[in-house]
C-alpha cells in the first residue's frame, strides 16, 4: 500500500533575482515497509525532498498524499500533529537540545503528543523514553547532555527520539555523515531492525556501502530522480 | 501539550539560563518595588498629615473675618479690611448657639515676653477659657484662664513649654511675674508640650486671656473666632446655625468666613491623594520600563533559541505550543520578579519601622494584589509580542538557523 505519494513536486527558492529550482517535477511512490535510500551530488535536492516528505517544508508546486491523506492543504496544526505521530526524523547534525538531557530529548515528543492522547502520564512518557534509549543502546547514558556524549552517541539519542512515538516513517538525512564508519555501520543496522519491525525507512546518504544494502535506491541530479535501483541487496 | 508540562520546561529554561532570568526579573523587581514604596510613602504622609490633624482637636470650625469666593480653600484666609469680628460675636455665639460647645475669640499677634533672665520674641495668642477645649491643651502645672479672668481681662498669662523653660528653667514658673510687651502678667499656667504639629508649635506660645490682648494690641478686631460642635456628626448643623446667628449680627451679610476641620481634611486628602496618585504614575512608568526590559530579552531569547523552536516544531510542537512556552516564560518571570518586588518592599519597609517606629512606611495591603496583578500582566501585556514572533518562525527556516 502507498504510504508516501508525491505527484509532479516542485520547490522553488527565490534569492533575489535568481529563482532555484530545488525539485524538479518528482512523482514518487513509497509503500509500507520500504528502505529506501536517497543518492545524489551535493546541491542535487535531497535534503529538500526530505524535508517535504517529512512535512518540514511545502512544496512550491503539486500535492503530497501521506498515508492516503493530501497534506499540501493541510492546516498548519495538522502538519505537527502528522510529524509528531507518524514521522520519525533524524538530522545530520543531530539536533538535539543542548540544555537538555538525553532522556529528557528523548521525552520532548511525547510531551506534544499527550496534546492528542490525554491517558498518556509522566510515568508512561519516561518508561516509554526509557525503553526507547534502551533500545537504542544508552540505557545507561540517560542523564547526560548531549556535550557529554560522543557523535554515535548523540545520534543514538536522536534516534531514539525520532523513535519514541512509534512512526511509521523514520526519515534520516545523511545520519551517519557525521560518524566513523564502524558506528556508521551500528546505526544502520539498528535501522535495519527496525525497518523489519515494519518502520518504513528513508535515508539520503552519500555512502554507497550504505545505499547498496537497501532494497531501493534513488539517484537525484538537479532536482529529478535520474533513475531508480531496485536491485540493492536485502539483509 | 498541557499547560502543567509547558509551566515546568519554561521554568527549566529560566533556570538554565540563570543570569539573563535574574537580570529581566530585576527591571520586574524595581518596577514592583518602586510601585509598592512611592504608594507607601503616599499614604504614609497621609496617614501621618491625618493623625496630626485629628490631634490638634476635633470638630473644630474656624471663623475668619472677610469673604473669600473660592471655596473649600486649606487653611482660614488673610483678614481682610472688609467684615470684623468683635468679642460681641463671640459673646451672641456663646450665648445663642445650642450646637456648639466652646466658642473662644482669638487674637494673634508677634511680641515680646522677658523676665530678668530671658527675652523672647514669639506669637503671643489671646484666647478665652474655653480654647483650651477646642484645641486640646492639657494643663501640666496650674490652670488655664477662667471665666473670670477673661471677663476681667486680667493681666495673667499661661506658657507654652519651651517659653516656660527659657524663662523659668526646671524651676516654678506659677505666680512669677513676666513682660509680655512691657506689660506685666502673672504665670498662672504651663501647657503640656505637645511639639510641632503642622507648623504650629503650641510650645513656644504665649496665651493671655482675649480681652487682655484686646488692649494689648490696641484694637478691637479679633483675629477670628475657634469654635468646637458637641459631636461630628453635628458639625454641618453647628456651621448653619453659626452663620444665621453671626449674619444676623452683621446686618444679614456674610462678610466671614467658615472653615471646619472637615473641610479642610477633605481638601488635604484631595492633595494628598493627588500625590499618591502622581507617585503611582510614576511608578507605573517603571513598571512600563521592566516590561520593556522583558520584552527585550525575550525576543533575544526567541532569537538565540530559534534552533530549539525549530526542533519542537520539527517533533510536533504545535504554533500554539511554542506560542504558549515564551508567553508563560515571560510571565513566570514577571510574576516571580514581582513577588520578590513586593516581598522586599515589605522588607524594608518593616524593617526601617522596627527600627524607626516614627517612620511608617508601611505599605497598605491594598496595594499588594495590584501589584501582583501589575506584574502579571505586564509579563502578559510585553510577552506577546515575543511569543507570536516565536510561533511564527517557519519550522524549516529555524531548523537552518545557525
Ligand atoms: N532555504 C533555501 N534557500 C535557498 N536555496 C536553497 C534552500 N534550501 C536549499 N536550497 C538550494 O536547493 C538546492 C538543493 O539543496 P539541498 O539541500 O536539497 O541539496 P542536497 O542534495 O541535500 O545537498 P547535500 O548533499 O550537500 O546535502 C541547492 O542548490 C540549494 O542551494
Ligand atoms: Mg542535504
Amino acid at each position: 500500500m502507498a504510504l508516501i505519494e508525491l505527484k509532479n513536486i516542485h520547490k522553488n527558492f527565490i534569492m533575489g533575482e535568481e529563482n532555484i529550482h530545488a525539485l524538479n517535477a518528482i512523482n514518487l511512490t513509497i509503500n509500507e515497509g520500504e528502505f529506501t535510500s536517497i543518492v545524489g551530488t551535493s546541491g542535487s535536492g535531497k535534503s529538500t525532498l526530505m524535508n517535504i516528505i517529512g512535512l518540514l517544508d511545502l512544496p512550491s508546486l503539486g500535492t503530497y498524499d501521506l498515508d492516503g491523506i493530501n497534506t499540501t492543504s493541510m492546516s498548519d496544526d495538522d502538519l505537527s500533529k502528522y510529524r509528531n505521530q507518524k514521522i520519525g526524523f533524524v538530522f545530520q547534525s543531530f539536533n538535539l537540545l543542548p540544555k537538555a538531557s538525553a532522556l529528557k530529548n528523548v521525552e520532548m515528543p511525547m510531551q506534544y503528543a499527550s496534546a492528542y492522547n490525554n491517558k498518556l502520564t509522566d510515568e508512561m512518557i519516561r518508561k516509554m523514553a526509557l525503553d526507547t534509549l534502551e533500545k537504542v543502546g544508552l540505557g545507561s547514558r540517560i542523564h547526560h547532555l548531549p556535550n557529554e556524549l560522543s557523535g554515535g552517541q548523540r545520534q543514538r539519542v536522536a534516534i531514539a527520539r525520532a523513535l519514541v512515538n512509534n512512526p511509521k516513517i523514520l526519515l534520516a538525512d545523511e545520519p551517519t555523515g557525521a560518524l566513523d564508519s564502524k558506528t556508521s555501520e551500528e546505526i544502520l543496522q539498528l535501522f535495519h531492525d527496525l525497518n523489519s519491525q515494519g518502520v518504513t525507512v528513508i535515508i539520503v546518504t552519500h555512502d554507497n556501502n550504505i545505499a547498496k544494502r537497501c532494497r531501493r535506491i534513488l539517484r537525484m541530479n538537479d532536482g529529478v530522480i535520474k533513475d531508480e535501483d531496485n536491485s540493492g541487496a536485502t539483509r | 501539550m498541557i499547560f502543567r508540562k509547558i509551566l515546568v520546561n519554561s521554568a527549566e529554561a529560566i533556570v538554565e539560563n540563570k543570569l539573563r532570568s535574574a537580570l529581566t526579573m530585576l527591571g520586574m523587581i524595581i518596577g514592583v518595588m518602586a510601585v509598592i514604596l512611592l504608594v507607601s510613602v503616599g499614604t504614609g504622609a497621609k496617614r501621618y498629615i491625618t493623625s496630626e490633624f485629628e490631634s490638634l482637636g476635633t470638630n473644630v470650625i474656624l471663623i475668619q473675618p472677610g469673604k473669600t469666593d473660592k471655596k473649600n480653600s486649606m487653611g482660614p484666609p488673610v483678614a481682610s479690611s472688609k467684615g470684623k469680628l468683635t468679642m460681641a460675636d463671640v459673646e451672641a455665639l456663646q450665648k445663642n448657639s445650642q450646637s456648639l460647645s466652646a466658642v473662644s475669640g482669638v487674637m494673634f499677634g508677634a511680641g515680646v515676653v522677658k523676665n530678668e533672665s530671658s527675652t523672647n520674641n514669639l506669637n503671643i495668642l489671646g484666647a478665652n477659657d474655653q480654647f483650651n477645649r477646642i484645641f486640646n491643651m492639657t494643663i501640666i502645672e496650674g490652670n488655664f484662664f477662667s471665666r473670670e479672668d477673661e471677663e476681667a481681662g486680667r493681666r495673667v498669662a499661661v506658657l507654652g513649654y519651651t517659653i516656660k523653660e527659657n524663662l523659668f528653667g526646671s524651676g516654678n514658673a506659677l505666680g512669677k511675674l513676666v513682660k509680655v510687651n512691657e506689660s506685666e502678667h502673672r504665670v498662672i499656667g504651663v501647657i503640656k508640650p505637645t511639639g510641632d504639629k503642622l507648623g504650629f508649635n503650641i510650645d513656644d506660645m504665649v496665651f493671655i486671656p482675649t480681652k487682655s490682648s484686646l488692649r494689648l494690641f490696641n484694637t478691637d478686631r479679633l483675629f477670628g473666632i475657634r469654635a468646637t460642635a458637641k459631636s461630628r456628626s453635628g458639625l454641618d448643623d453647628a456651621v448653619k446655625e453659626l452663620t444665621e446667628v453671626l449674619k444676623e449680627r452683621h446686618n444679614g451679610e456674610e462678610d466671614f468666613t467658615i472653615v471646619t476641620q472637615v473641610t479642610m481634611m477633605e481638601s488635604m486628602n484631595t492633595i494628598l491623594n493627588m500625590l499618591t496618585y502622581a507617585l503611582g504614575a510614576i511608578a507605573f512608568i517603571s513598571m512600563l520600563v521592566g516590561g520593556i526590559g522583558i520584552m527585550n530579552i525575550m525576543l533575544v531569547s526567541v532569537t538565540e533559541r530559534t534552533r530549539e523552536i525549530g526542533i519542537r516544531r520539527a517533533v510536533g510542537a504545535r504554533r500554539s505550543d511554542i506560542l504558549k512556552q515564551f508567553m508563560i516564560e515571560a510571565v513566570v518571570i514577571s510574576v516571580s520578579g514581582g513577588l520578590l518586588g513586593i516581598f522586599i518592599s515589605l522588607l524594608i519597609t518593616y524593617t526601617l519601622y522596627f527600627f524607626i517606629p516614627g517612620f511608617d512606611m508601611r505599605p497598605p495591603f491594598w496595594i499588594i494584589p495590584p501589584s501582583f496583578f501589575l506584574s502579571f500582566f505586564t509579563g502578559v501585556i510585553f510577552g506577546v509580542w515575543p511569543a507570536r514572533k516565536a510561533a511564527h518562525i517557519q519550522t524549516i527556516d529555524a531548523l537552518r538557523y545557525e
